[in-house]
């Protein structure tokens, strides 16, 4: 009662104090959609930003309006999402990231006239679970990604570049052993291997076969933790690995330190060693010292997202895919190219480094390690100095995926994980213990 | 006209509520937005309808807990900022009972509860004994015991508590060990009840009990207290266990009494600072467990309101943050001015 009596009393002292602002006045209903993030916000580079990054893309090419609401501790995702709903001009509530799953799963059962995605969320799971009688939500959609066929890409891309500077491992730190990420391991090793077995076709010079201890890999058993992430990634550059794949969030930036004193100590402008980004285009981080990164367009989600709402389509795709929607590499949507999974290029570097722009003005810290001109042309410079060939295996082994002539693997259970670790290579090394117990220089 | 002196502390604090909206309307108002718009939008968010008032009170169940955590220590003469590592525990408490140990429906709710309030007693035990028996300054040794608690809670929850195959928290109390939710339409469960009577029971026991008493006097004077008798120790251990059991339960409360999740995240990103923000609500509610409850609404308001007001009005997340902080500011002024006055003038 007392906080009530005191808004009354401030409000009728501010009416006093104050010249009227007018108030803006009620637009026409627009169509408008709304993006949840998860409590990284605005300004991390990575999920959020391009979550808003593909709300803005609809908002030029849809005429839509978007709002934004970021939420800053996991108690805010349930009344986020619901307040975007209660607006009547939303017609799309997007939430970004897998942490919102139980909070999306929970409020598109109360709002059915509204439209929720769920950007790498499982909340349809969650509603089959739990509320197995409404399976599945009609207006509730999860997009989820092909990173199995990404992490080939990388994979056959550390290979070749393994194989060109005559290296005999490349590297994998990974955050908590979850299912989610064994796509990611396995995708990477067949990748690799698909890689020796395109070098005894086209390159038998560079050609050599894949061994089971190729791999070098770490579940770090964290995706916080930035030190192990440096941990293992120093001992698999101790080994001489040619490029070390990220798929620990920001344990990346362990692994860029671990690149960076080989760097100093050897007075190296530009790779070897490598590092390969996740997610977002992370090339910029380092640049020169990382190859690529295996992208996951989350900008696209919420564009096609928006696109399908607008069209009338998004109730029945939801309906033909139980609310589970793929995105990657040659995936149609209702007829239509929607594809979500990609390795990165020159191209797509503007608008990371636009990103981070933004969020240098954003949180008043510096983000980027030089100017947007010369982070550019050094990681131009990087591609180019690697041999075409590299670049065209790649493309090709992209070609293939898409044409459907090869299959990569998406490894999810337990007996699978077994049988492709027996193929690939089974033992995870010890890396953690050694880089402790023997810092090299 | 004379005003009761029972009034007294609520006028004041009325005013400064009023004090800290008016600065907090300028710096909205500098920002070029409208402070009538942003205010209305904010009572609209917290008390607009049904729904947003459920919102708000939720919002408010953890915070009274840990304003009394706060208070309880400063009525017996401690400055206990030890709620947030007490609270972490007594989530990591009321996790491991609710989602590891099955029990029969009724028994495992109020084992849960228990252990998260024990949890948290435990936790608080060792500032106390630190500041009994060896004098530590508690607001050091529970700094120190926060830190300590952050780093236990995430290992404990990373390493012991968590689901397979879910790496960002911690398995769901399972469903005998849930509070119910009151209404479909927010996230306010039955724990709110249990909250309100642990701070009611806290007052009953302060105000009501020769125990109570000793409590309070050794607080407002610790050598009249000695004088007549009063174990310090004794004052020094209550005080703290009696803090440690409601930031306990404020943590279980997180887990066991707030749906989706019914877990503790790894990053214990579901709790964080609702034990820091327990002293601000403590300092408006005037160390009182009842004045406590109403502040912690005052609280869960803005954090609820805030958001309208930003989604309305277009008032930056930030400012949202910074308009609370002037708001505590201001409402902490009369309970801070007494303070010094107190320790001024002994």
């Amino acid at each position: 009662m007392r906080s009530k009596a005191g808004l009354v009393l401030a409000v009728a002292v501010a009416l006093a104090l104050l010249p009227q602002v007018a108030p803006t006045l009620a637009a026409p209903r627009t169509f408008k959609i709304a993006v949840v993030s998860d409590v990284g916000g605005r300004g991390d580079l990575s999920f959020n930003d391009m979550a808003f990054k593909g709300g803005e893309d609809a908002e030029r090419d849809f005429g839509v309006r978007m709002v934004e609401l970021v939420s800053k501790v996991e108690a805010d995702y349930v009344p986020n999402l619901t307040r975007a709903a209660r607006d009547p001009d939303v017609q799309l509530i997007v939430g970004v990231g897998f942490l919102l799953s139980d909070a999306l799963a929970q409020v598109a059962r109360r709002f059915p006239d509204k439209n929720f995605v769920g950007i790498d969320t499982f909340a349809q799971s969650i509603v089959k679970e739990k509320f197995s009688a409404q399976y599945p939500l009609p207006n509730l959609m999860d997009i989820v990604y092909e990173e199995h066929k990404g992490s080939a890409l990388v994979g056959a891309l550390g290979a070749l570049l393994a194989a060109h500077y005559a290296k005999p491992h490349i590297g994998g730190v990974f955050g908590i052993e979850i299912p989610v990420l064994w796509k990611f391991e396995i995708g990477y090793k067949w990748g690799a291997r698909w890689a020796t077995e395109w070098l005894a076709k086209n390159r038998a010079d560079k050609a050599f076969t894949y061994r089971k201890d190729f791999v070098l890999w770490t579940y770090t058993g964290t995706f916080s933790d930035i030190p192990k992430g440096y941990a293992a990634a120093k001992a698999m550059y101790a080994k001489n690995a040619v490029a070390v794949y990220n798929i620990a969030g920001p344990l990346g930036l362990g692994i860029n330190q671990a690149v960076q004193e080989i760097a100093q100590s050897q007075k190296l402008r530009m790779g070897p060693p490598f590092w390969i980004g996740v997610d977002a285009n992370q090339d910029w981080i380092n640049p020169g010292f990382v190859i690529a990164s295996m992208m996951k367009r989350v900008d696209r989600g919420v564009y096609y997202a928006t696109r399908w709402v607008r069209d009338g389509q998004f109730r029945d795709l939801v309906r033909r895919t139980q609310g589970v929607v793929t995105l990657g590499i040659g995936t149609r949507i209702a007829g239509q190219l929607a594809e979500g999974i990609s390795v990165s290029t020159l191209d797509d570097l503007d608008e990371f480094i636009r990103m981070g722009v933004q969020a240098e003005r954003l949180t008043r810290k510096k983000v980027l390690p030089a100017s947007p001109a010369e982070i550019k042309s050094k990681v131009k410079t990087m591609r180019e100095a690697q041999p075409r060939w590299v670049w065209e295996a790649v493309a090709d082994l992209e070609k293939k995926i898409r044409e459907g002539q090869v299959t990569v693997p998406m490894v999810v259970t337990k007996p699978d994980i077994e049988r492709w670790r027996g193929e690939l290579g089974y033992r995870p090394g010890r890396f953690f213990a050694a880089a402790y117990r023997s810092p090299r220089r | 006209m004379r005003t009761p002196r029972a009034l007294r502390p609520l006028i004041e604090s009325l005013a400064t509520v009023a004090l800290g909206l008016v600065a907090g309307g300028l710096l909205i108002w500098a920002f070029g937005h409208s402070p009538v718009a942003a205010y209305r939008a904010l009572a609209v968010g917290a008390f607009g309808t049904r729904e947003d008032l459920l919102e708000t009170l939720a919002f408010a169940t953890p915070l009274m807990l840990t304003a009394l955590t706060f208070a309880v220590g400063v009525r017996g003469g401690l400055f206990n900022i030890g709620a947030e590592g007490q609270m972490y525990l007594g989530a990591v408490g009321a996790t491991f009972v609710a989602g590891m140990v099955p029990m029969p429906a009724g028994v495992h709710l109020a084992a849960a509860t228990l252990a998260g309030m024990l949890a948290g007693a435990l936790w608080a035990l060792i500032p106390a004994v630190l500041k009994a028996w060896r004098g530590a300054h508690e607001v050091i040794s529970t700094i120190m015991c926060n830190w300590i608690a952050l780093h236990l809670s995430m290992y404990l929850a990373i390493n012991f508590l968590a689901e397979p195959g879910r790496a960002e928290r911690t398995v769901p109390a399972l469903p005998t060990a849930r509070y119910p939710v009151l209404s479909e339409e927010s996230t306010l469960t039955a724990v709110v009840f249990v909250a309100v009577a642990f701070a009611l029971l806290v007052y009953a026991y302060l105000w009501g009990t020769r125990a109570g008493y000793e409590l309070r006097l050794a607080g407002e004077n610790p050598d009249a207290a000695r004088y007549a008798g009063v174990r310090p120790e004794r004052v020094v251990v209550l005080s703290f266990v009696i803090g440690g059991l409601a930031a306990g339960l404020a943590g279980a409360s997180q887990v066991i009494g707030r749906p989706p999740a019914w877990s503790l995240y790894a990053t214990l990103g579901n709790v964080t600072t609702l034990g820091f923000d327990g002293i601000g609500v403590a300092l408006v509610g005037r160390n009182h467990p009842v004045g406590g409850i109403l502040a912690a609404v005052l609280f869960g308001a803005l954090a609820k309101g805030g958001r309208l007001m930003e989604y309305e009005v277009g008032v930056l997340s930030e400012l949202v943050r910074a308009l609370n902080g002037i708001i505590v500011l201001a409402m902490a002024v009369p309970e801070l001015w007494n303070l010094v006055g107190r320790r001024l003038g002994r």
